[in-house]
């Protein structure tokens, strides 16, 4: 399985009175790296619905392993895996940059949807094959660097 | 599974058996379905998700396609809706 990784630093304005990233903030670090892995294939957001679609999340999970906190390097591992329902199904892992041990790891489950909001339930046209290559490229073999 | 398809009481017994398992509600018998409630909200209490999964095997058992929510709305309005469906949909494509 191949991921993407996106990096960013944890603010101060992202901390809780612990000084450890709050929970809730992983959610906006999940969002950053589903953003990187979807503009390589021309699936961002905007890009959904000029092909006329929205894909809105209707499942997250989030396992907590280790606290980041403020001023960390944090490095955020994001993949996609081949349903068998017409979903596109996230995982990611946010590792501390440093010694890349895992902090957290996640899954986000989007729905598909015509901008008039009907509920697709097979892909087709263009989105199919943006889709079809992204879950390609995901299922490759990691190579190592 | 022509068999099935072409006998709407065997066909009315398999689909509630493949509903109760793809989607694994335990605690319904799929013999106390009943075959004129909606299988969303008030009567099965589905959900958008369940629908993804019905059409999946409702491909695989039957190699009928449900494309999207409009077409969905009909198919799975109740089981016996759904008979006639995958009955009406199978017979048009022979």
């Amino acid at each position: 399985m191949r991921w993407v990784e996106t990096e960013e630093i944890v603010r101060f304005n992202e901390v809780d009175e612990w000084g450890m990233a709050w929970y809730g903030h992983y959610m906006a670090w999940f969002e950053a790296g589903r953003l990187c892995l979807l503009s390589q294939f021309d699936l961002r957001p905007c890009q959904m619905v000029e092909l006329g679609y929205i894909a809105p999340v209707i499942n997250l999970k989030c396992d907590y392993k280790q606290s980041a906190r403020c001023g960390q390097h944090i490095i955020i591992r994001t993949t996609v895996i081949k349903p068998e329902i017409t979903a596109l199904i996230f995982n990611f892992e946010i590792l501390l940059k440093e010694d890349r041990v895992l902090l957290a790891k996640g899954e986000t489950t989007q729905v598909l949807l015509t901008c008039d909001r009907k509920m697709i339930y097979r892909l087709k046209g263009e989105l199919a094959k943006r889709i079809a290559t992204l879950i390609d490229f995901c299922k490759k073999e990691e190579t190592v660097p | 599974m022509d068999k099935i398809i072409n006998d709407i009481t065997a066909l009315d017994k398999y689909l509630k058996k493949m509903i109760v398992e793809t989607l694994r509600l335990d605690d319904i018998n799929p013999q106390e379905i009943d075959s004129t409630k909606p299988l969303f909200k008030d009567g099965l209490g589905l959900d958008s998700i369940d629908a993804l999964e019905l059409v999946v095997a409702i491909e695989k058992n039957f190699n009928v396609i449900i494309e999207d929510e409009d077409v969905g709305k009909k198919a799975f309005a109740s089981i016996k809706a759904l008979s006639l469906f995958i009955q009406e949909t199978f017979q048009n494509k022979q």
